[in-house]
């Protein structure tokens, strides 16, 4: 038996529009600010110091941990590796060294050891200014 | 002339299913506020290296270019400029801002076993003091 002949459907379904606008601006915030390309760059205390420039697009950037090792873009070289990295740099950019970036990225707590023999380096192959990156304090 | 009646109008509403987007995008929204790191400024520091520096004689003046050299004193690194032994960075900067020649740059000398952080601390002083130009020059035993 048939009660009524036609169902009313009561669809008072709430309102989620607003709730996805919010949840979409907060994904693509999310997905702006999280930094996944940025795989050359160590987790390093870098010194808590002003600088003097802002950082500018780089060619190479080179991590000093705090143990003294050299890391590029995830991988432990060599300085003779670095040399290479650095050479093919150059043949890219005509040979000209004022158009190589070298950012030399120090941990706060490692010697100067390897940062000399890295500085000795990039001199022998034209490279005279080497931007030493600093972390500007809150 | 009615083309359409009004019950057949009603019956075209479409609804879309949006549970499963809602499902994914709150997946999404959560993995990335889970791995968000959010890092601090950096800034660059830009030295000039002078690998074969032997000494500072290439003054154009009279007087002598700022030197400051990191030295080990009693076991603890300081910050050295003539007969100076100076602790703090502050210290440095003070010396650095009064000192009478600043044309013809710093030079800040590092020996292999001192702390990057103080080597760094030095360049950012010359910085401050507001020399023209700043050199590392670094200290490797022959």
């Amino acid at each position: 038996m048939k009660l009524s002949k036609k169902r009313v459907r009561h669809t008072k379904g709430m309102d989620i529009t607003p709730m996805i606008d919010i949840v979409f601006l907060l994904l693509i915030f999310f997905i702006t600010v999280s930094q996944v390309s940025e795989t050359n760059r160590e987790k390093l205390e870098l010194p808590n110091l002003k600088g003097a420039k802002d950082q500018k697009k780089t060619s190479l950037v080179v991590n000093i941990n705090k143990a003294g090792e050299i890391v590029v873009a995830g991988n432990p070289l060599q300085l003779a590796d670095v040399a290479f990295l650095v050479s093919n740099e150059l043949q890219s950019n005509g040979g000209d060294p004022s158009l190589v970036t070298v950012v030399v990225r120090i941990d706060q707590n490692a010697t100067c050891e390897t940062p000399n023999a890295l500085v000795k380096q990039l001199a022998s192959q034209g490279i005279s200014k080497v931007r030493l990156a600093v972390q500007v304090p809150n | 002339m009615k083309l359409s009646s009004h019950k057949r109008a009603h019956k075209r509403q479409i609804t879309l299913e949006m549970t499963s987007m809602i499902d994914v995008v709150f997946l999404l929204l959560i993995f990335f506020i889970v791995t968000a790191s959010f890092t601090k400024t950096e800034r660059d520091l830009d030295a000039v290296t002078k690998v074969n520096e032997k000494s500072s004689a290439a003054s154009e003046t009279d007087l002598e270019p700022a030197i400051v050299l990191l030295a080990n004193v009693d076991g603890s690194w300081v910050y050295q400029i003539g007969t100076n032994n100076l602790t703090t960075f502050a210290e440095l900067e003070e010396v650095l801002n009064q000192f009478p020649n600043k044309e013809d740059g710093a030079f800040v000398r590092a020996p292999d076993a001192a702390p990057y952080g103080m080597a760094a601390a030095a360049i950012q002083a010359c910085k401050n003091a507001e020399f023209p130009g700043v050199s590392y020059v670094p200290l490797t035993p022959q």
